[in-house]
């Protein structure tokens, strides 16, 4: 399983990928992946690439993701490239009428990829008084919605419960709940 | 219980480091090697060892006390990026020729790409350069095993030993095996002996030849004793083609041939390009009719090569000289090579939906809130005129603001200014100058350059944006904080503004870099004093960073649509991710999703269109 994780600098998409991750490994699978930290985190394009199984990079190649996991609906875009056909981008949506772009559908079918959109800011702003922070979770629940991604809604609970401070829990878990019924 | 963990590289360094025995580990952060130090020292208090862990005030400063600690015989390490090691440089090119003591290793972080530098320096050459040995890892797991071998090579042949991870290495996330830590029990011991500690040239007549004599006997052991980082590959069939991969390529390259299930396509790993392991290298060619080279960043195992007729490599151009080599690049390099269709490009039909939508690489900015945001306006607004030097940091990211003309190393905001004012100066010609400079860099190397300055006596005004952190790596400490690494260790803090008189500069003063208007009127008045008494003037902008999270007043802002006359003003010169402009409605408007409420734009528009919400104060 190969995912793509892509969003703006301060999102705190470095999380999703420690999830998956504690999720592979309590399976006894192997796990390699990539993260951006430094200038190119401040408030830039990033991206994370996380593979589950037997691989020796760190990197997804182009046409190869399972998954692409986006925080933000312009980066998907930007990054939808990696998707190999069949594969699923789930995305973190402020302006739905991005999915509607021709080139784009045209693109998406062409290679029987499916597009899962998610109003993650607005379900935050609703819910949880507009803590984007938990954006980062909210879209592991959604991608489980979306039944893609290799794991399930109580393995990434079981998985935020573990890693999330214990102050935070609480929300965490409601944020891949909220998720969870965008998509489902 | 499992003992694996999944780390990221430079956790699994750490832990290495840790588990060696290592007792004394000193850095300066940089990306991509910021979080080895941290992780040591949090891999020393799991385990309960003694080790002595602590930021240097810069590169040469932490190369040079884990320099001297394996003088004592106890096994050190220093941890840098690459542009690191050229500050380190100096110490690093003397202590290569020495009879070390203890192991000592020298952790030197690349960034092809680069990703987060100002170069994409290739520090193997380094290793080469200093005539030293240096592994070169393909993973994290690989770099933490390496750790080992370069404490008893170190040991062994009394030399200091290169680990070289790439940032793919650094930042990675793998599943790493935890094991104990090695019981060295061996007391710090520092012997006298001048013949031995001290770099006399007559010393160099004998060390230099024992340094060649390490480098081919550990040359030699490369050849044969280190198979598992040294090793081929082989076809199934009979090869069409050889590859001589090293670091995060050798792991590329062998995802892709897996995906293709290409079975005529040898590949020969190298662990350590230098010395390189010839021999093994020359019986590679010579059973292949084609061979590629790819390795990062330089062609550091390419040049060590006698006889390259049959190498495609950087230096027939068949790889790139320049950048990446990311697994796109690999892919259609071997292509290339073996007549294969070429891989899909970018396809058109999403290049036209990014087009359509209107959808550009988002750059990197300043944080929403970051005090150096309204210190770049503050100046800018009063010294319009001004060139405006600048440094490694955040800050570098002030060019967004037009508040940054020329960026060159750490500490080079300083000595830039000074140098501007002496060309300036040979025309007779009085030109303002700011330049900008961060807390940690300053006590980098801002000092050395502040001092010369004050006694050339150099018309400028030096911005210190105090935001109390090392920030852009991540928020690490500095001499200026006094915090320390290890828990429960405290240190002493550097009085910041102390230093600077110190250098003796007689105009010194600090704002509170939020406070826009005492900042512009104080700018004023530096500058002026700068330019009549012909020396610099700094001024301190205080403001804790945005990562720190600290408690601070909550003002909520909009636009308001009937004030805002669309200049662009507030985007042009402010440039803050939460303020944004609606090219639809021509009006700029405040994007809630990135938005800090630190209310600093207020001052900012022109018009007075950005105003304060009231009753939402939290």
């Amino acid at each position: 399983m190969q995912y793509v994780i892509v969003g703006i600098g301060g999102q705190g998409i470095l999380f999703s990928s420690r999830v998956l991750g504690h999720i592979a490994l309590s399976k006894g699978e192997r796990v390699i992946g990539s993260e951006v930290h430094g200038m190119a985190q401040r408030g830039g394009s990033v991206i994370s690439h996380f593979k589950v199984g037997d691989y020796n990079s760190p990197l997804v190649k182009a046409n190869e993701a399972d998954v692409l996991l986006a925080f933000d609906q312009n980066e998907a875009v930007r990054n939808m490239h990696f998707l190999k056909p069949g594969g699923h981008a789930v995305v973190n949506t402020h302006a739905p009428a991005f999915a509607e772009n021709p080139s784009l559908t045209k693109w998406m079918s062409e290679r029987e990829a499916r597009l899962h959109t998610v109003m993650g800011y607005d379900m935050l702003k609703k819910e949880m008084g507009g803590r984007f922070l938990f954006l980062n979770v909210l879209i592991l629940g959604a991608m489980c919605g979306a039944g893609v991604g290799g794991v399930t809604i109580e393995e990434v609970l079981e998985a935020v419960r573990a890693l999330a401070p214990a102050k935070f829990v609480e929300d965490n878990v409601k944020a891949v709940n909220l998720g969870y019924e965008g998509t489902k | 219980m499992s003992n694996k963990q999944i780390l990221l590289g430079n956790e699994a360094i750490a832990r290495g480091v840790v588990e060696a025995g290592c007792e004394v580990a000193a850095a300066y952060p940089g990306t991509p090697s910021s979080e080895i130090l941290p992780a040591i020292a949090k891999w020393a208090d799991d385990l309960g060892t003694r080790t002595v862990v602590e930021w240097g005030a810069n590169e040469k400063v932490a190369f040079e006390m884990a320099a001297a600690a394996s003088f004592t015989g106890k096994r050190s390490c220093a941890v840098m990026k690459q542009v690191g090691l050229n500050v380190a440089a100096d110490p690093f090119m003397s202590v290569a020729q020495f009879k070390l003591k203890g192991g000592f290793l020298l952790i030197a972080a690349d960034d092809p790409g680069p990703h987060s530098s100002q170069t994409e320096q290739d520090s193997r050459f380094f290793a080469m350069f200093a005539k030293i040995p240096c592994f070169d890892p393909a993973t994290a797991v690989e770099a933490k095993e390496m750790v080992f071998d370069a404490y008893d090579l170190s040991e062994r042949h009394n030399v200091i030993t290169m680990l070289r991870p790439g940032v793919r290495v650094d930042h990675c996330r793998q599943d790493i095996e935890l094991k104990d830590v090695i019981d060295l029990s061996r007391p710090a011991s520092f012997e006298k002996d001048p013949n031995r500690w001290v770099c006399l040239p007559a010393r160099v007549k004998i060390n230099h030849p024992q340094l060649n004599e390490k480098r081919e006997a550990i040359r030699k052991e490369f050849e044969t004793k280190f198979p598992k980082y040294n090793y081929e590959v082989p076809a199934r069939k009979k090869a069409r083609l050889g590859i001589i991969a090293a670091g995060v390529s050798f792991s590329i390259v062998t995802d892709i041939l897996r995906a293709w299930g290409a079975d005529d396509v040898s590949v020969l790993k190298i662990g350590t390009p230098h010395p390189l392991p010839i021999r093994m290298v020359e019986d590679f060619i010579s059973r292949h009719d084609n061979v590629v080279i790819l390795e990062e960043t330089y062609p550091v195992i390419e040049m060590q090569i006698p006889d390259r007729t049959k190498v495609k490599g950087r230096w027939n151009g068949w790889v790139p000289s320049a950048g990446e080599l990311l697994p796109e690049i690999i892919e259609e390099i071997l292509c290339k090579v073996l007549g294969k269709a070429a891989p899909e490009g970018a396809p058109d039909d999403l290049r036209k939906a990014a087009e359509e939508l209107n959808i550009t690489p988002r750059r990197p900015m300043l944080c929403p809130g970051c005090p150096h945001r309204a210190s770049f306006f503050s100046i800018r607004q009063t010294l319009p005129k001004a060139i405006y030097p600048s440094d490694i940091g955040c800050y570098t990211l002030g060019v967004n603001q037009g508040m940054v003309d020329a960026v060159l190393d750490m500490g080079a905001s300083i000595t830039q200014a000074s140098g501007l004012y002496m060309a300036y100066k040979a025309d007779g010609k009085e030109q303002p100058i700011v330049a900008s400079i961060g807390d940690s860099t300053f006590f980098h190397m801002g000092l050395p350059g502040l001092a010369s300055a004050v006694y050339n006596k150099h018309a400028f005004v030096l911005a210190i944006l105090d935001n109390s952190l090392t920030a852009m790596t991540g928020g690490q400490s500095h001499p200026g904080i006094g915090d320390k690494l290890r828990k429960g260790e405290t240190g002493r803090k550097v009085d910041l503004e102390g230093a600077v008189r110190g250098c003796g500069v007689n105009w010194v003063k600090t704002t509170a870099a939020y406070d826009i208007s005492t900042s512009r009127s104080l700018v004023k008045e530096a500058w002026e004093y700068a330019r009549t008494h012909e020396e610099p003037a700094v001024l301190i902008f205080r403001h804790p960073c945005m990562l720190l999270r600290q408690k601070q007043a909550v003002i909520p802002v909009t636009v308001d649509p009937e004030k805002c006359i669309g200049c662009k003003f507030c985007i042009n010169f402010f440039n803050c991710p939460g303020l944004v402009f609606d090219e639809k409605t021509k009006k700029a408007y405040i994007d809630e999703r990135f938005c800090v409420k630190c209310g600093v734009c207020i001052n900012v528009c022109p018009h007075g269109a950005i105003l304060a919400t009231e009753g939402e104060e939290a």
